[in-house]
């Protein structure tokens, strides 16, 4: 629901903008593109914080060599991003205010409960919750990337998101092999 | 001034309603990664063209008490389809289900059955799932291959997420078969057919094959040693994966 409250906000705004003569004509991107990329680095900052714990804990190599590779791309998907909403003169984020991912929108996301969780995992129990806890989040994150290749404007964006699908989709193969 | 905030309106809704469409897969919140369900081999490429249930297996929701893999109705039908070659996992009596959830709904049961036996229930009595979840289920006394189907029941919603698991229950399961025969008792005649996933003795390394520790296979002119419990994946060739293979 929070999803579909933003993004018919950002529309009312466009929608504004258009509607008024005195305006430039409208920016070559829509708000799919912008919440695409506000949810992505939303996402990424919070797959983040397994990459860190993982990266170095996880004991098979593997899991390790995968997990190493996701925070590589996010970092550099995650400027490229934050570039291209700076420019756009859009916040980072959807909303800023505390609490904004109260309700639904928090189940789709990592709870600071699902990483305490992982912390205090060990050996074998350990890089089993991280690829599980991975898989999840990198479902959450195609879901994202799919929406964009399907509604967005701005042709680099479309681009990225394509790149990013194709890439978490072999992540997800290679966790589930892993997992299974 | 009316008509000026009117058409925007318009717009919101109808480029609204069409967002919704886009954004509705969000709906999607979990299913069984290990031993991999239907969804899960689909998601990972052991089998093929199954559709849009690659990117997202974990949106098999469906109002509950359906005994179909897919919940019923037409969406996701592939993972009814017996005549797939679904992969079978080798599994022993009792079987640790893992989930991958994506989003943690509070739960008010997960059940487990194989044909209308149900297996095992387990009551969360409407609590949130943590970062992980594992339940350990008995097989109750079923042999061979056999399809188990999980459904998870969320407490608020009147829907179910739906996962159907192929196992081979007692096919070898973490541990390989004994190389001396059993002593005293002899051995019972099965009532099912042999597994049919087992892989042959010596056979060829094959892409999709479930294997075992202990099961040896011949590739590029080589033999090699399962190490560990896996389905096969092409590039996952045994002088490829020395985690999985050893040369004898």
């Amino acid at each position: 629901m929070r999803r579909l409250a933003t993004a018919l906000l950002m529309l009312i705004t466009l929608a504004g903008c258009a509607a008024d003569p005195a305006q430039p004509p409208p920016p070559a991107f829509n708000s799919t593109d912008v919440m695409f990329l506000q949810m992505s680095l939303d996402y990424i900052r919070q797959g983040e914080q397994v990459v860190a714990l993982a990266g170095p804990r996880a004991t098979n190599p593997r899991v390790r060599t995968l997990i190493n590779e996701l925070g590589g791309q996010w970092q550099s998907e995650a400027a490229t991003m934050g570039r291209w909403l700076t420019g756009w003169q859009q916040p980072p984020s959807a909303d800023p205010a505390a609490g904004a991912h109260a309700g639904h929108g928090d189940l789709h996301s990592l709870r600071p409960a699902d990483i305490a969780e992982l912390e205090a995992a060990r050996g074998a129990d350990f890089d089993r919750t991280a690829v599980s806890l991975l898989l999840g989040h990198l479902h959450n994150c195609v879901e994202v990337t799919r929406m964009e290749v399907a509604g967005g404007q701005y042709p680099p964006a479309k681009a990225l998101a394509e790149t990013m699908t194709t890439q978490r989709q072999s992540q997800i193969q290679a966790m589930l092999a892993l997992a299974a | 001034m009316r008509r000026r905030t009117t058409l925007p309106l318009l717009t919101v809704a109808t480029v609204g309603a069409s967002l919704f469409v886009a954004v509705a897969p969000a709906s999607a919140h979990g299913y069984i990664s290990s031993p991999p369900s239907r969804q899960a081999n689909c998601a990972r490429g052991a089998v093929a063209n199954c559709g849009d249930i690659i990117y997202e297996p974990q949106s098999v929701e469906a109002p509950k008490g359906s005994t179909q893999c897919n919940g019923g109705g037409s969406r996701f039908a592939v993972l009814n389809d017996n005549s797939r070659n679904w992969p079978a996992a080798s599994v022993g009596s009792s079987v640790t289900f893992n989930w991958v959830l994506t989003a943690r709904h509070s739960t008010s049961t997960w059940e487990y059955f194989i044909g209308g036996t149900r297996l095992a229930s387990f009551n969360d009595g409407g609590a949130q799932p943590g970062a992980t979840k594992s339940h350990t289920v008995s097989m109750g006394g079923f042999t061979g291959r056999q399809t188990v189907l999980a459904r998870w029941n969320i407490a608020d919603t009147v829907n179910a997420f739906y996962s159907c698991v192929d196992v081979n229950i007692g096919g070898g399961g973490g541990n390989p078969p004994p190389t001396t025969p059993p002593p005293t008792t002899p051995p019972t005649q099965p009532t099912t057919p042999p597994p049919t996933t087992q892989p042959p003795a010596g056979g060829t390394w094959r892409a999709g094959t479930a294997y075992s520790p202990g099961n040896v296979v011949t590739y590029g002119g080589a033999s090699y040693s399962c190490r560990q419990a896996h389905t096969a994946l092409a590039g996952w060739e045994p002088p490829n994966v020395p985690a999985l293979w050893s040369r004898i």
